[in-house]
């Protein structure tokens, strides 16, 4: 059986090598689909210390049991002597290499396009008890029709059971929800919901809304743009582990931010971006909001932009090589990895 | 919490039937009795058990790697993988699935070498013979086994909303939860969703505390005939455990029990003990654990 799914896949080309899987373009030899192909590594002896890594061990259990058009597509796992290799729907590019591409111009229903598919795959983890953790632009991807999926559940986890407290070393920096920063041990929903704020300013800017630098940083900038949360608006906000006083900003209002958006995007956004978690609103009501039904309507998948001229592709892939030969820069192969990995 | 079992790879999956366990276990009752291959089934039971026991983990983590281990037999022969390795790479692999943390290496093994000395000395005389390596190369069998379907719902949940539903959670929840507990020892696990087990030991509990509660079930919607048929297992593990001295009697099973054959590519053993299969592995074990040490010096 191994064998067979071993020769089902016919490698295209090396796409990149991620801390512990290491990623081939393949194609589907029995469909004829193009796939991405992730062999989990087994390590060297102190790597495998752990046996297989946590990590992958997490987006191999979620993924076997979810099935959404806006969720990755975990298509085939197959096994051979001691490696496991995971079979995805290959996707073109992600919603970072989309903001950073400065040829593209994104118009209000590319904007309204992107939030409607992370927000309905959201909702569905979100309705399966599945807290993603790690929302950010370049874990949202894009195949060739424009359909966006969320992907890398590496950090991902069951929530709403009793269990040890999690830990709030979670999601990266600039989507990193108040309480998070303030260190909550218990959280919820709105720490992806958060970051899906985060990523709809972007979005708009098409830069970082909050790069923060370090987690004080990070507070500081969520603060001088939203105000400086006090008991009224946040009960028991002062009762956090990390909690620290800031200085009392007030809130900015978003229409002098983001001056090109509408009242009704503003609204998902102020909704997204409520300081005190019990107030952020879930995926379900954000899409009940009637910036989802108003005019303009979403793009059509076919009508989304695609990265850059042929120039601007062959430009990504010379970098891609050049990043992945230089092993030695982990930081940048790192990044360049994490970013091809489905 | 997990999500949707009617959708989960568990329903999906790993519904099996009783005709598919019969086939896939044809190999091995040929050389072990269906009563002896139960009591082995069990033996392992309480061998994981008592792992998780010893390195406190939560009652899911062992619940979960029991199930594993079923599930891995439910497609092998007890040949194909040491149980004895198998048990501890269960533990191993559910732990980290559970999110309990990862086990560190020298305390599973230590572990396994304390339990079986103190505990299931009647049962393996020897030295527990395994490493790490051992029990990191077999959790990728295992995984591959299950391809890879994880999530496991167990009838815990169901039981305790059934009990808070019934308002006795004093009464009925604690004895109906030993009698899942038990239901890990057989096929049940394999066999029904957890739902349909939970009611089973639910009914049980209150056959046994004599509490009627026909008024409640009445209006359940579900199929009494397989209620009856978890009972009717579970009654005939009773049964097993009522004549049965695993003490006295287990050590014979096992050792009828087909063994793997040794893997040429390991180092052989050295030594003048070295002429059975046991003595065999357990010497591999030791040379192991002295590389293993020295590699692992300040």
């Amino acid at each position: 059986m191994a064998e067979d799914s071993n020769r089902r896949y016919e490698k295209i080309e090396f796409l990149g090598e991620g801390q512990f899987a290491t990623v081939y373009k393949a194609r589907d030899t029995k469909t004829d689909a193009v796939v991405a192909v992730k062999k989990i590594k087994v390590g060297t002896r102190v790597e495998a210390a752990d046996g297989i890594n946590r990590t992958a061990l997490r987006e191999i259990k979620l993924l076997q049991e979810l099935s959404h058009v806006n969720v990755i597509g975990l298509l085939d796992i197959f096994g051979q002597k001691s490696n496991v290799s995971l079979v995805f729907d290959f996707m073109e590019t992600d919603l970072e290499i989309i903001i950073k591409d400065n040829k593209i111009i994104l118009t209000a229903p590319h904007i309204k396009s992107y939030m409607l598919q992370t927000l309905q795959g959201l909702e569905y983890l979100h309705a399966h008890w599945i807290l993603h953790r790690d929302m950010k632009p370049n874990n949202l991807l894009i195949n060739d029709q424009g359909i966006l999926k969320i992907g890398d559940f590496g950090l991902a986890k069951y929530y709403g059971s009793p269990s040890r407290p999690y830990s709030n070393q979670v999601v990266t920096r600039w989507y990193r929800c108040p309480e998070l920063l303030f260190g909550a041990k218990q959280y919820s929903t709105g720490v992806d919901i958060w970051a899906t704020g985060c990523i709809m300013a972007e979005l708009l800017i098409r830069l970082p809304f909050l790069p923060g630098e370090t987690d004080l940083d990070q507070l500081g900038r969520i603060f001088q743009v939203l105000g400086t949360p006090t008991e009224d608006d946040w009960p028991h906000v002062k009762a956090l582990p990390d909690y620290i006083q800031f200085r009392s900003y007030p809130k900015q209002p978003l229409k002098e931010i983001f001056t090109a958006a509408g009242d009704d995007l503003l609204e998902v956004l102020d909704q997204m971006m409520a300081l005190n978690p019990l107030k952020r609103c879930t995926a379900t009501e954000s899409l009940k909001m009637p910036y989802f039904s108003n005019k303009p309507h979403p793009a059509a998948g076919h009508q989304l932009p695609r990265p850059g001229s042929n120039k601007i592709v062959n430009k990504e892939q010379e970098a891609r090589r050049a990043g992945l030969k230089r092993k030695q820069n982990s930081e940048q192969d790192r990044g360049l990895a994490k970013r091809l990995m489905f | 919490m997990a999500g949707n079992f009617w959708q989960s790879s568990h329903y999906q999956q790993w519904m099996l039937d009783k005709q598919d366990l019969q086939r896939e276990r044809q190999q091995d009752l040929k050389v072990l009795t269906e009563d002896e291959y139960q009591k082995v089934m069990i033996f392992f039971a309480n061998f994981i058990q008592g792992l998780g026991e010893q390195l406190k983990v939560r009652q899911q983590v062992i619940a979960t790697a029991t199930v594993y281990f079923k599930r891995f037999y439910a497609r092998n022969s007890l040949k194909c993988i040491d149980p004895w390795l198998m048990a501890p790479t269960c533990i191993f692999l559910a732990s980290k699935v559970e999110e309990f943390g990862v086990i560190s290496n020298t305390r599973l093994i230590s572990t396994c070498q304390n339990v079986v000395k103190n505990k299931f000395g009647y049962a393996f005389p020897q030295e527990y013979p395994y490493r790490i390596q051992n029990v990191l190369e077999c959790e990728f069998f295992l995984l591959e086994m299950m391809d890879c379907c994880l999530i496991l719902f167990h009838p815990y949940r169901p039981l305790t909303k059934y009990c808070a539903d019934l308002s006795s959670e004093n009464e009925l929840l604690p004895l109906a939860w030993r009698i899942i507990n038990d239901s890990l020892r057989t096929d049940v696990p394999l066999l029904y969703p957890p739902y349909l087990i939970a009611l089973a030991c639910l009914h049980m509990a209150c056959v046994i505390k004599q509490k009627d509660i026909k008024q409640w079930c009445a209006e359940l919607s579900v199929d009494t005939d397989i209620i009856l048929d978890i009972a009717r297992t579970l009654i005939g593990l009773y049964d097993v455990w009522k004549n049965y001295d695993e003490k006295k009697e287990i050590a014979g099973i096992l050792a009828k029990m087909p063994k793997p054959k040794l893997s040429p590519s390991r180092p052989p053993s050295e030594g003048p003990n070295g002429q059975d299969g046991s003595n065999n592995s357990q010497n591999q074990g030791q040379s192991m654990q002295q590389s293993g040490m020295q590699s692992s010096g300040p």
